[in-house]
């Protein structure tokens, strides 16, 4: 009894940590690249789940897991082109700020469009039914959605360390105006690696979108565990962004056999803590977030 | 002569005459509790400009250290004393303090980006535990039916005297935070503002003074916050959470924090009155919150007493150009 919970909650735990590794690999790009804290990230993953939502329920499934996304993307190429790329290079403050601000008031108009009630994603027909192992019984549509998110993962990773656009943009996480004194585009750049970042906002919110309830407030839920996570993995680094999100969603679902009703304080206590040990996060080699002094 | 002068533009007379007679204000004077959040939030926001204005530290969750002193007074007038609030202000301000020094400890190195990050963490811890401790926190319920009664015999249980109350409490806060951002303490925190390593070339220990300014910040949002629960006579977990940490900044940038020193409590009054009259007639209010962050960060980053300044420092050059030209050749000696 207690290993099937046990191994429960493990499974919960990749799941989730794989989603957060989704969302917490676009809020890095753009923290590195554009050097501005994306608070409308939450809002980008937000809209997957509610396009998502209202596609598949239209048309069909398998549009809406192409369409949510794309549309997400466009969305936040809106958004920089529109607002973000103003405060580049400014304070803080002002991206973190003024993408929180656009993310408060596009919430406004989701439930003003969508309502305020809470939706939910039903399970396509090719993916009901459990995985059985012995006295283990599993959700086959969560391992699925957990499969996906490592596709999705893995695709990043490969993107960035072997072709040569995703050399640029590790080579932007380091020093992004050395990448313009090399001759290289950086607002383009900036641009693209936005667009790229709200693509796997949307693609999270395609995942997220059936297993949490779609509600307005869910992006902003998932928008701590996502900046933790990059943080703990480290800037610049993807690998150590997924094993940070492994390690973060993994200890915070087993954290409910310890404390249960504590268990949303975990990824914060790990943040502190490695960032105290760890100023760089676990395989960060990138100190531009202003100075971090050890 | 001159000095006379000076009083009059002191922009923190007029503060006061009109804080001091708002009850009495025709139209707007009987909405007393509005008027008390007005100061409570004047307090909170000069307080926060302590470290965003002053010592440009960007921090993101500031609203977690009024909500501790809210929880402060919350659990002090439950279990210690339900007839007098000395003893719960006094540690409201205390709490605000401690928290704001132990957590200075962890990030009075960290700057810039992950400074933001970290402040807004901290407040999301605090909001976890406020949210699911309910045994001591009353979780997603809160705190609610304290009873206000006296401060040191005075009964502030009344609107007008509670108002009075706070208004004494503002004016202190108000002369201290001058004094401090006066003192040599807030001109070191203007140098680490403007160039931090200059600062520390020219032997100052600017992290041990970020440490302080966070600290001395958290002790007067911890008393606003323990204002604000009195006012209210209940305590809850959303006060903690890091979204509500917007509501100061927005306070403090809309009014011109970053550019005059009363900057924040113009903001506070423009803030709090918009928020009380939309809130009350638009369930969707929250659009044009969301929206006048962007207008502000777009068009006024230095808020509304910024722009006063630049008029002013326009006129000012104008004015120096002026009596330049018109300077003739006899007062040249004087002027050199």
């Amino acid at each position: 009894m207690n290993t099937t919970l046990c191994l429960a909650l493990l499974f919960n735990g990749i799941v989730l940590g794989l989603i957060w590794s989704v969302i917490a690999i676009g809020f890095s790009l753009v923290l590195g690249v554009g050097q501005t804290i994306n608070f409308a990230h939450g809002l980008l993953f937000t809209f997957g789940a509610y396009f998502f939502f209202s596609i598949s329920r239209n048309t069909s499934f398998w549009i809406a897991v192409i369409a949510a996304p794309i549309l997400v993307a466009i969305m936040s190429l809106f958004l920089e082109v529109v607002l973000v790329r103003r405060v580049y290079g400014q304070d803080p403050l002002f991206g973190l700020l003024i993408t929180f601000g656009f993310a408060i008031a596009m919430e406004e108009v989701i439930r003003m469009v969508w309502g305020k009630a809470a939706y939910s994603v039903s399970t396509p027909i090719f993916a009901r039914g459990q995985l059985i192992l012995g006295n283990f019984v599993y959700s086959r549509f969560r391992i699925l959605l957990a499969l996906f998110a490592l596709t999705i993962l893995l695709l990043v990773l490969w993107f960035m360390s072997k072709t040569s656009f995703g050399a640029i943009v590790k080579a932007g996480m380091f020093n992004s105006e050395m990448i313009s004194a090399l001759g290289h585009n950086l607002p383009l750049l900036r641009t693209l690696v936005f667009v790229m970042g709200g693509l796997l906002a949307g693609l999270a919110g395609v995942i997220g979108a059936p297993l949490w309830s779609i509600k307005s407030g869910m992006g902003t839920d998932v928008l701590m565990p996502g900046f933790i996570i990059a943080l703990i993995g480290g800037l610049g680094s993807i690998k150590g962004t997924i094993i940070g999100g492994l390690l973060v969603g993994i200890t915070t679902s087993l954290a409910v056999l310890v404390i249960p009703r504590f268990t949303d304080i975990i990824p914060y206590v790990m943040l502190i803590a490695v960032l105290f040990y760890k100023p760089k996060g676990l395989y960060g080699e990138v100190t531009i977030l202003g100075e971090v002094r050890e | 002569m001159k000095t006379k002068n000076n009083i009059l533009q002191d922009p923190y007379l007029y503060i006061f005459i009109i804080f001091l007679v708002y009850p009495f204000l025709p139209y707007i004077g009987k909405y007393r509790s509005v008027g008390t959040e007005l100061l409570i939030w004047s307090i909170f926001a000069l307080s926060f400009n302590l470290v965003l204005g002053y010592s440009g530290l960007p921090s993101f969750g500031h609203g977690a250290f009024f909500g501790v002193g809210t929880y402060a007074v919350a659990l002090t007038l439950l279990h210690l004393t339900s007839k007098d609030v000395t003893i719960s202000l006094i540690l409201a301000a205390f709490f605000g303090g401690l928290f704001t020094f132990f957590y200075g400890f962890i990030i009075k190195k960290k700057r810039g980006i992950y400074f933001s990050l970290l402040t807004v963490a901290f407040s999301q811890i605090l909001y976890v535990i406020g949210f699911r401790w309910d045994e001591v926190t009353g979780g997603e319920t809160g705190i609610t039916g304290l009873q206000r009664g006296g401060f040191l015999g005075i009964q502030i249980n009344n609107p007008i005297t509670y108002y009075y109350f706070v208004f004494v409490l503002f004016v202190i806060t108000l002369l201290v935070i001058r004094k401090i951002s006066n003192s040599p303490v807030g001109k070191v925190l203007l140098a680490l503002k403007q160039d931090e390593k200059r600062a520390q070339y020219l032997g100052f220990n600017t992290e041990r003074q970020v440490w302080f300014i966070f600290t001395i910040s958290g002790i007067f949002a911890g008393l606003a916050g323990g204002l604000h629960g009195l006012l209210h006579l209940s305590a809850f977990s959303d006060t903690l959470h890091w979204t509500k940490s917007g509501d100061v900044v927005m306070a403090t940038l809309l009014g011109g924090g970053l550019a005059n020193f009363y900057g924040p409590i113009v903001g506070a009054i423009i803030f709090i009155s918009a928020r009380e009259i939309l809130s009350s007639f638009w369930d969707n209010w929250l659009l044009l919150y969301g929206l006048a962050f962007v207008v502000i960060i777009l068009f006024i980053p230095t808020g509304l007493l910024g722009i006063v300044e630049r008029i002013r420092e326009k006129k000012h050059f104008e004015q120096f150009n002026n009596n330049r030209n018109n300077i003739g050749s006899k007062n040249t000696q004087e002027i050199t």
